[in-house]
C-alpha cells in the first residue's frame, strides 16, 4: 500500500452491514461506535434518542469553524442534501439514515458518508480554485488550522492556487527523515511535467507567509504547492483535492514505514553480526567428545 | 589480548574487569588511539583482565547520525546476546565492546578480532546503505504522489 | 490531545487480531493475523532476502485481504499468542493502524495485549517499535487474561469488581486456564489443554464424515464449523441427553442446509447428536484426543489447589469465560456444576478426616458468563482504556526517551480500585 485511501473504511463497512441486515429484513441492533480518522476527526454513529430504526452518523472537526468560513456548509448541503439533520452536540455535521426507508442507491451513499470528511476539506479548495477561474483576487487568505499545531493556507492568483502546509515533527530523527522525504517531493517533481509545482523550507515560513503568525521553529516544515489551471479545472479538481489534502498523512505514513524499514534493517544486520561472534564460540561439546577413531573418550 | 585472571585487590573474592573500575594504575595499560579523520576513530584499553574497545563510526551529515544512532542503541539494547559488547558506550565514541579474560578463555581470540574487523567493515557500509534506501524511499514514495495529478 | 481522542486498542491472537477505537462495545475489526508478502526465492537469510531495494516492504496485505490474495506468500508473525517475526509484525501494524484504522499514531494512546507469560524482552521490542517507528504518545501493554477478568465486570455490581480469578479462554488453537490475584497472573500455575475451537471443529467434521454422505469433501469443515456454531451446545448429563434424542428425535434434529459452493447445489444435513457432542469434548477430552484425558473443569480445580491457599476462595469464585470457544449454550453452567461436585466433595473428606470435628466453610464457586465473551480480551481492553485512569498509567513517550524501552517491562495494574 503506497498511497493512502481517502474514505473511512470503519464508517463504510458499520453502514453496509446496517443496510444489509435492515434489507435482509433483520431486526435491527443498537449502534454506538466512536472511530477517530486522520487529522483529529472523530466520527459517531449512533440512533439519535434509541430509536434503532434509525441511523445518524455525525462528524467533528476541530477546524470546521475554519472551514465554514469557506462555504462547507453549501458543499455539505449540495452533496448529502437530504440526508442532513441538525448536528449532535459536540459534533459539527449530522447525517440521518433511516434503515425503514432506505435509498435505492445504497453503494453510492456508502460510498458518499464515507468520503464525509474529504467532502469537508474540499469546500476551501473548490471556493479558491473558482477564484482562480475567475480571476479574482484580492480576497483573503484561507488559513485552516487543521491540527493543533498544524496549518493550512490556501491563497488564489490569477494564475494558481497556493497552498501550503506547516507541519510538525514530534520526533527530532523524524524532522531529518522529514527533510529528506521532502527534498524527494522537490526534486520528483521534475520527472513528473504534470505535477504542481513544491517548494519546501524548513525551520521557517516560506516568504509568502512573512507577516503573519506562521510559526517558526526547528521542527516545523512548510510544504508550499503551487497548483496551476491545470490541477484546478473543473475534471481535474476531485482528483487534485483528493490528494493534496491527504499529503500530510501521506508523509507521516511514509516516515513511519521508513523507520519500520530501518528497523527491520537493523534486525536482519544485527543477527548477521551475531553469526559472525558466535563463531568465536567453540563448540565445546562436538569437540570434546570425539577421538580420533570416533569413539567417545570420557574424562575423568 | 594477553589477559589473565585477575582477583581485584581491594574487595576479596571480588573479580572484576579492571578496565571498568581502574581501581590501581598499575594494573592499566595505556591507551591507544588509532584515528583515519577526526570523526573514525578507535579507543582500546587494556588492563591486566580486560579489554575495551570503543569505535566511533563515520557519520558524514544529519542523516547518517540519526541512523548511526538509532543503530547503535539497537545493538546495545541485544547486548545480552553479543556477551561482548558493553551495554553503554565510552563517552564520546558510538559503540564499545569489553573483553575479558573469561571472554578469551571460552572463545577463540581470532574469532573475536574477526568479529570486531566484521564489524567496522560493515557497519560503514550499513549506514551508508540504509541512507541510500532511506532516500530512494522517499523519491519513490514522492513521485507516486506527484504522479496521481 | 490525548483526552480528546479515542484510545486504540489491539488485541493480537494467534488467530485473529482485534482492534477498534476504545469506549465501543465490540471491536471494528476482527482480522485473521496473517501477512501476505511477496517473497522471492535465492539464496541469503529469509530477513535479509526480504530487504528490497525500494518500496518492495510496502508491497503486502493484511487480514481477509491477504489470504485472498494469490502469488503472495502468507505469514502468521504470532504463534501460540507470542509474536515471533517482528519484522512482520511491524509492517501488520502499520498497515492496521493506516489503513484500517485511520488512526494518526501520534494523536492517540494505545493499549496493546500480550499473552500469559509473555518475556520483558518481547515487551520492550513491541514498545521499540510503537514509540519509535510510530510515535505513539502512550503505551500500555495489558495482560490478556487480566482484560477478560475486567470484561467480566459489566456483568455485576460496582462492588463486586475484583482482578482476581480464574480466566477460561479458549480460542481456536489452544485453551489456557489462567488464574489472576490482584491483577497479577499466578504464572507458575497457568496450564493449558490442547483442546480449542478447531478441535472440536475437527471432532464435529468426523461424526459427520460418518453418517452423512450429502457433504461435499472439500466443504466439510466449513459445514462442520458452521453447525458447531449454530448449532452447539452443552448438556448436563450425556447419558441422559442421548435418551432424550432417541425419544423424541424429530424434536431435537435439526437441518443445517448448505449450498455446494461449485455445483451450486443445495444439501441438507441432519444434526443430531453433534449438537452436544462436539462441546462434551472439553469435558471428556477422550473422544477426540487418546492422549488427553483430564477433563477441563478438573483440571480448573487443579489449577486452582496449586495456588497460594490464600488466594484459592477468590478464584473459586470468580471464573470468567473468555473466548470464542467458551459460547456454547451452558458451558458455564456445566463448568459450575462439575466444579462444585469436585469441590464439595473434597470439603467432605476433609470433615470426615478430622472426625466431625471440624466443618469447614462451604466454598463458593461461581462461573460468569457474560454477553462480551467472544471479544472479552479486546472489550476489557476498550473499557480500560476509556477510563481516565489509563492515562495515568501508560508510557508516555517522554519517559521512554528518557529512560529507554526497558520502562515497558513493567506495566501497573489498574482499575481494581473504581
Amino acid at each position: 500500500m503506497i498511497l493512502l485511501e481517502i474514505n473511512n473504511r470503519i464508517v463504510e463497512e458499520t453502514l453496509t452491514l446496517k443496510f444489509q441486515n435492515a434489507m435482509a429484513g433483520m431486526k435491527p441492533d443498537s449502534v454506538d461506535i466512536t472511530v477517530a480518522d486522520f487529522d483529529g476527526v472523530l466520527y459517531h454513529m449512533s440512533n439519535p434518542s434509541g430509536d434503532k430504526t434509525k441511523i445518524q452518523v455525525s462528524i467533528a472537526l476541530k477546524f470546521y469553524k475554519d472551514l465554514q468560513e469557506h462555504g462547507a456548509d453549501d458543499l455539505i448541503q449540495r452533496v448529502y442534501g437530504s440526508h442532513l439533520t441538525d448536528p449532535e452536540p459536540g459534533y459539527n455535521i449530522s447525517l440521518l439514515f433511516d434503515l425503514e426507508n432506505l435509498p435505492s442507491n445504497q453503494e453510492e451513499v456508502i460510498k458518499k458518508v464515507g468520503l464525509l470528511k474529504r467532502n469537508c476539506f474540499a469546500s476551501v479548495f473548490e471556493k479558491y480554485f473558482d477564484f482562480q477561474t475567475q480571476g479574482t483576487s484580492g480576497h483573503k487568505r484561507a488559513i485552516i488550522h487543521y491540527r493543533e499545531d498544524e496549518t493550512m493556507y490556501v491563497d488564489a492568483m490569477k494564475d494558481r492556487v497556493t497552498v501550503i502546509f506547516s507541519t510538525v515533527f514530534k520526533d527530532d530523527d523524524d524532522v531529518i527523515i522529514g527533510k529528506v522525504f521532502m527534498q524527494e517531493f522537490k526534486e520528483g517533481r521534475r520527472r513528473y511535467q504534470q505535477a504542481p509545482q513544491v517548494l519546501f523550507t524548513h525551520k521557517e515560513p516560506p516568504l509568502e507567509l512573512k507577516n503573519t503568525d506562521a510559526r517558526v521553529g526547528d521542527n516545523i516544515g512548510y510544504i508550499t504547492f503551487v497548483l496551476f489551471p491545470r490541477h484546478t479545472s473543473a475534471e481535474a479538481r476531485d482528483n487534485t483535492i483528493n490528494l493534496i489534502h491527504t499529503l500530510r498523512n501521506y508523509l507521516h505514513y511514509h516516515i513511519k514505514c521508513s523507520k519500520a524499514y530501518i528497523h527491520s534493517r537493523m534486525r536482519a544486520k544485527t543477527s548477521d553480526f551475531l553469526k559472525v561472534l558466535n563463531r568465536a564460540r567453540p563448540e565445546q561439546k562436538t569437540l570434546e567428545k570425539k577421538t580420533f577413531s570416533g569413539r567417545t573418550f570420557k574424562q575423568r | 589480548m594477553c589477559l589473565e585472571n585477575f582477583s581485584s585487590q581491594v574487595v576479596e573474592r571480588h573479580n572484576k574487569p579492571e578496565v571498568e573500575v581502574r581501581s590501581s594504575k598499575e594494573l592499566l595499560l595505556s591507551t591507544v588511539v588509532i584515528s583515519r579523520n577526526e570523526k573514525e576513530r578507535v579507543l582500546i584499553e587494556g588492563s591486566i583482565n580486560s579489554l575495551r574497545i570503543s569505535i566511533s563510526v563515520k557519520q558524514a551529515d544529519e542523516i547518517e547520525k540519526i541512523l548511526c544512532h538509532k543503530f547503535m542503541r539497537f545493538m546495545m539494547m541485544r547486548a545480552e546476546n553479543f556477551i561482548v559488547l558493553r551495554r553503554k558506550a565510552v563517552a564520546d565514541y558510538d559503540i564499545s565492546f569489553l573483553i575479558t579474560n573469561v571472554h578469551t578463555e571460552q572463545m577463540y581470540k581470532h574469532k573475536l578480532v574477526d568479529f570486531i574487523i566484521h564489524f567496522m567493515e560493515e557497519i560503514d557500509k550499513e549506514i551508508s546503505e540504509m541512507k541510500l534506501a532511506v532516500n530512494s524511499r522517499a523519491r519513490i514514495s514522492a513521485e507516486e504522489f506527484l504522479k496521481q495529478f | 490531545m490525548a483526552g480528546r481522542f479515542p484510545a486504540v486498542v489491539i488485541d493480537n491472537g494467534t488467530g485473529y487480531t482485534k482492534m477498534g477505537y476504545a469506549g465501543n462495545t465490540e471491536p471494528q475489526y476482527i482480522l485473521p493475523s496473517c501477512i501476505a508478502v511477496k517473497e522471492t526465492a535465492g539464496v541469503g537469510d529469509q530477513s535479509i532476502r526480504r530487504l528490497g531495494k525500494g518500496v518492495e516492504d510496502l508491497d503486502f496485505y493484511i487480514g481477509d485481504e491477504a489470504l485472498a490474495t494469490s502469488n503472495y506468500t502468507i505469514k502468521w508473525p504470532i504463534r501460540h499468542g507470542i509474536v515471533e517475526d517482528w519484522d512482520l509484525m511491524e509492517r501488520f501494524w502499520e498497515q492496521a493502524i493506516f489503513k484500517y484504522l485511520r488512526a494518526e499514531p501520534e494523536d492517540h494512546y494505545f493499549l496493546l495485549t500480550e499473552p500469559p507469560l509473555n518475556t520483558p524482552e518481547n515487551r520492550e521490542y513491541t514498545a521499540e517499535i510503537m514509540f519509535e517507528s510510530f510515535n505513539v504518545p502512550g503505551l500500555y501493554i495489558a495482560v490478556q487474561a487480566v482484560l477478560a477478568l475486567a470484561a467480566s465486570w459489566t456483568s455485576r455490581q460496582v462492588g463486586d469488581r475484583t482482578l482476581t480469578g480464574t480466566v477460561i479462554d479458549s480460542g481456536d488453537g489452544v485453551s489456557h486456564i489462567v488464574p489472576v490475584a490482584e491483577g497479577y497472573v499466578i504464572g507458575s500455575c497457568i496450564k493449558h489443554i490442547p483442546i480449542a475451537g478447531r478441535d472440536i471443529t475437527y471432532f464435529i467434521q468426523q461424526l459427520l464424515r460418518e453418517r452423512e454422505v450429502g457433504i461435499p469433501p472439500e466443504q466439510s469443515l466449513e459445514t462442520a464449523k458452521a453447525i458447531k456454531e449454530k448449532f452447539s451446545y452443552v448438556c448436563p448429563d450425556i447419558v441422559k441427553e442421548f435418551s432424550k434424542y432417541d425419544n423424541d428425535l424429530e424434536k431435537w434434529i435439526k437441518k443445517y442446509e448448505g449450498v455446494n459452493s461449485i455445483t451450486k447445489q443445495p444439501f441438507q444435513v441432519d444434526v443430531g447428536y453433534e449438537r452436544f457432542l462436539g462441546p462434551e469434548i472439553f469435558f471428556h477430552p477422550e473422544f477426540a484426543n487418546p492422549d488427553f484425558t483430564t477433563p477441563i473443569s478438573e483440571t480448573v480445580d487443579n489449577v486452582i489447589q496449586n495456588c497460594p491457599i490464600d488466594v484459592r476462595r477468590g478464584l473459586y469464585k470468580n471464573i470468567v469465560l473468555s473466548g470464542g470457544s467458551t459460547m456454547f449454550r451452558d458451558f458455564g453452567r456445566r463448568m459450575q456444576r462439575d466444579l462444585k461436585r469436585t469441590v464439595d466433595a473434597r470439603l467432605k473428606i476433609s470433615e470426615e478426616l478430622s472426625g466431625g470435628r471440624l466443618k469447614p466453610k462451604p466454598i463458593e464457586v461461581q462461573v460468569i458468563t457474560h454477553q462480551m465473551q467472544r471479544y472479552a480480551v479486546w472489550f476489557g481492553g476498550s473499557m480500560l482504556a476509556s477510563t481516565p485512569e489509563f492515562y495515568q498509567v501508560c508510557h508516555t513517550k517522554a519517559d521512554y526517551d528518557e529512560h529507554g524501552p526497558s520502562i515497558c517491562r513493567h506495566n501497573p495494574v489498574f482499575g481494581a480500585m473504581t
